[in-house]
């Protein structure tokens, strides 16, 4: 009896493992064979029975929405298929591109890969549509758009820095603490900032007036026009000697800068660790920032917002939906990637989840602007951060080495910051040495 | 007549019953012959089309790919030769990463393998509890290496960390775990052991139990303690089990991709390339600088090197006993 019985489950193991095989093939030779036209056909009658698959990471935000959505569609049924982290997301899309093979109808895709996604649009779907003309500022779409000017990607969450700072530390310190007189102290360039740096400094409470020079490289970088890369050619240009990345590298290597740092490199665990106690002031923040403070560091209080950023307003991260133009419901994919990206749910989702909007509309929407933050001393974050988003023109420009560089740089400065292991300029030889092995 | 005629007849008939019957029975034969050549060939023939298929395919496409310019998303470019080659080769980076391969490889291995031993000595000893005590040293492979990973990272932390508190609680400095290459590679190696020790004491076990008892009865009669009945029975005779071993870990050591990838938040083995093995360095250019050229040129080297000290391996324990070697050279030649 028992022998028949592991016999049959060897046997049905055996054939499930075929059937998978064949599947797996199937699904990839049917991915394949499929045009970027035939692809309409599915989602063109509206009552066909239709299953979208959405790919995303982190929190999008949408199990709601998704609910939502199935109710006035009832032909529709979404099937979410979240990545455990944003990295495995990215080699998931990657693979999909490489292989030309459609797993999900719709694709997230963080800013920071959009320009190799933008180097092969012919995968994607072109979004284009008039409603979802001037949905969002033109920074935001131009990073979706391909030099022939089809739109890939529909954006959802934006990044708008603000300045968080713990109140408490500046009481310490002798400094003003409340929002709007933080803001004049480290008014609206790099060197005022640091100047209230070094006050804060010379009062010794132990603490540091920001984590590392790589957090705040990366606030800097937001703000140049084309840091890395030439936008007309995509040569690297980072490597000049007059280039704006180095002016940036110098000032924030100084040791005048260096003296105002904690030491501690971005996302680590100390850094995460470091939030439960006193050791560093000041932390530039876009809204998904505040997230990661109060999710780090539940039981501190004194953490507040100030309406400012030194050098100009500036966006850091953000996502896209995309739409793979070798799926089989492609218009229905369409539809339901305009509808989640829509100003109205955008808030919703702000409302709820605090991923902000990079809608136009929503940033203005009454929802949003009236939100506060009761971990931020009460902060306005709704209204602190849509004043942030209004005034940002420009993005920087991203090439196709963008994402290797940017990494590199960050070793540059963590090798200086926090692991000393190299003076300024050798750190930055090293960093040359890094880019010229891209090329 | 009609005898005559018939016979003619039924003779070529008789002989061809018989021709056939010799035939079938040849046939039969042969067919059996068959089975005894080539039917064992067929048996193990699934893992050797498996393998062509997921191990020399992926080889020679990797050989393929690894003279052209190659991008992840937008595939085969222009054809390069020994470019990727030889830029690679000029890359600091690169030897950075052979060196620390090699070092974590060497204080993995060499700790895991005598430490297996010794286990698996212990082991082998008369205990209560057998079982349990045989099952507990192989819960750390049960373990996932990213769960592993994730764990150690934080005790390895340069200022969280719960080892530098121990260490500056004694009154020592605190050891920059990520920062310092040395300090990384044993934190790393930490890691791998913590994993693959009991896995490989029990292989050594399971290969101590063969032995025969009688070797240690006379052993001990001749008035070896334990120490010298360690090093003259056990160790000879576990000869092609620890050659077995040390050539797997070999493989495995030089091929660690998890422990270093999941040692910090970014995953790219450290600002410096304190920990950067060549596995994750194939990664790193594949994946994030998605040049797959380069990436199958430094798996191929990746797979040269391992080829390399796999020999100088197999060398070096071939004289682990040279006694047994001895011995088996006699058999050889008695055979030949």
């Amino acid at each position: 009896m028992r022998k028949t019985t592991r016999k049959f489950l060897a046997v049905t193991a055996g054939a499930a493992s075929i059937a998978l095989l064949a599947t797996a093939c199937s699904s990839d030779s049917s991915g394949d064979t499929s045009s970027p036209t035939s692809g309409s056909t599915g989602g063109a009658s509206s009552d066909a029975k239709v299953t979208l698959k959405v790919a995303t990471f982190n929190e999008f935000g949408y199990a709601d929405l998704y609910k939502e959505y199935q109710q006035l569609h009832p032909n529709v049924t979404i099937v979410d298929d979240k990545a455990d982290t944003s990295d495995n997301a990215r080699a998931a899309v990657q693979s999909s591109i490489a292989s030309n093979t459609v797993k999900d109808d719709i694709v997230a895709a963080d800013l920071d890969w959009m320009p190799e996604l933008i180097a092969s649009s012919s995968f994607f779907a072109d979004l284009g549509s008039d409603s979802v003309k001037d949905r969002w500022p033109d920074w935001k779409t131009a990073q979706a758009t391909d030099p022939d000017g089809k739109l890939i990607g529909y954006g959802t969450d934006s990044g708008p820095e603000a300045v968080c700072y713990r109140a408490d530390l500046f009481k310490k310190a002798g400094l003003p603490t409340d929002r709007e007189e933080v803001a004049k102290l480290i008014g609206d360039s790099w060197d005022s900032y640091f100047a209230a740096g070094k006050k804060f400094m010379d009062a010794n409470t132990g603490a540091a007036w920001f984590d590392s020079i790589g957090a705040l490289s990366q606030a800097m970088i937001n703000q140049q026009e084309a840091p890395f890369e030439d936008p007309s050619t995509d040569e690297i240009t980072v490597t000049n000697a007059d280039s704006p990345a180095k002016a940036v590298y110098d000032k924030l290597t100084s040791p005048e800068v260096l003296a105002q740092s904690a030491h501690l490199g971005q996302w680590s665990d100390d850094w995460n660790n470091a939030f439960k106690g006193d050791k560093w002031a000041t932390q530039i923040c876009p809204p998904w920032m505040t997230q990661i403070i109060a999710g780090n560091a539940p039981d501190v209080k004194g953490w507040d917002v100030a309406d400012v950023l030194p050098g100009g307003a500036s966006n850091w991260g953000g996502s896209y939906l995309l739409v793979p133009s070798g799926g089989k419901n492609v218009d229905a994919a369409k539809q339901l990637a305009d509808w989640l990206t829509a100003p109205e749910q955008a808030a919703k989702v702000f409302v709820k989840y605090g991923n902000f909007p990079s809608q136009t509309a929503a940033t203005k929407d009454a929802s949003v602007t009236g939100k506060t933050d009761a971990y931020f001393n009460n902060a306005p974050t709704g209204q602190i951060f849509a004043n942030r988003f209004a005034p940002i023109s420009k993005q920087p420009y991203r090439g196709s080495h963008y994402f290797p560089i940017n990494s590199a740089l960050g070793d540059a400065y963590t090798r200086v910051d926090v692991d000393k292991t190299d003076n300024a300029a050798d750190s930055w030889k090293k960093f040359l040495a890094a880019v010229k092995d891209l090329g | 007549m009609t005898s005559t005629q018939t016979s003619p007849e039924a003779e070529p008939t008789a002989g061809d019953e018989r021709q056939r019957q010799t035939r079938r029975v040849g046939f039969t034969q042969t067919l059996g012959r068959w089975d005894v050549k080539v039917s064992p060939y067929l048996y193990i023939s699934p893992f050797f089309i498996l393998f062509l298929v997921t191990g020399l395919f992926p080889l020679l496409y990797t050989a393929y790919v690894s003279v052209f310019k190659w991008d992840l998303l937008l595939g085969k470019g222009d054809f390069v030769g020994f470019e990727n080659f030889s830029t690679v080769l000029q890359a600091p980076v690169f030897w950075k990463a052979v060196r620390n391969t090699v070092s974590i490889f060497l204080l993995s291995s060499v700790p895991q393998v005598i430490l297996a031993l010794v286990i698996a000595a212990l082991l082998d000893a008369n205990l209560r509890a057998r079982t349990f005590w045989r099952m507990g040293v192989l819960v750390p492979y049960v373990v996932a290496p990213v769960a592993v990973g994730v764990i150690f990272s934080r005790m390895f932390a340069d200022q969280s960390g719960i080892i530098n508190q121990v260490l500056q609680n004694i009154g020592l400095n605190p050891i920059g775990w990520h920062s310092e290459v040395l300090p990384s590679h044993l934190a790393i190696a930490t890691m791998v052991n913590f994993r693959w020790t009991g896995y490989n004491a029990l292989i050594f076990l399971a290969a101590m139990q063969a032995i025969p008892r009688d070797l240690y009865e006379a052993a001990l009669i001749d008035g070896a303690n334990r120490f010298r009945q360690f090093f003259s029975v056990t160790i000879p005779m576990l000869r092609p089990t620890i050659i077995f071993v040390i050539i797997t870990s070999t493989i495995g050591g030089l091929q660690i991709f998890d422990e270093p990838r999941m040692f910090d938040q970014y995953g790219r083995g450290g600002a410096d390339q304190q920990y950067l093995t060549l596995t994750n360095y194939v990664y790193q250019l594949g994946w994030t600088n998605r040049n797959f050229g380069r990436a199958a040129a430094v798996a191929w080297l990746l797979f040269v090197l391992i080829l390399v000290i796999g020999i100088v391996n197999y060398l070096i324990t071939r004289r682990i006993s040279s006694d047994k070697s001895a011995v088996s050279k006699k058999r050889k030649k008695v055979r030949a």
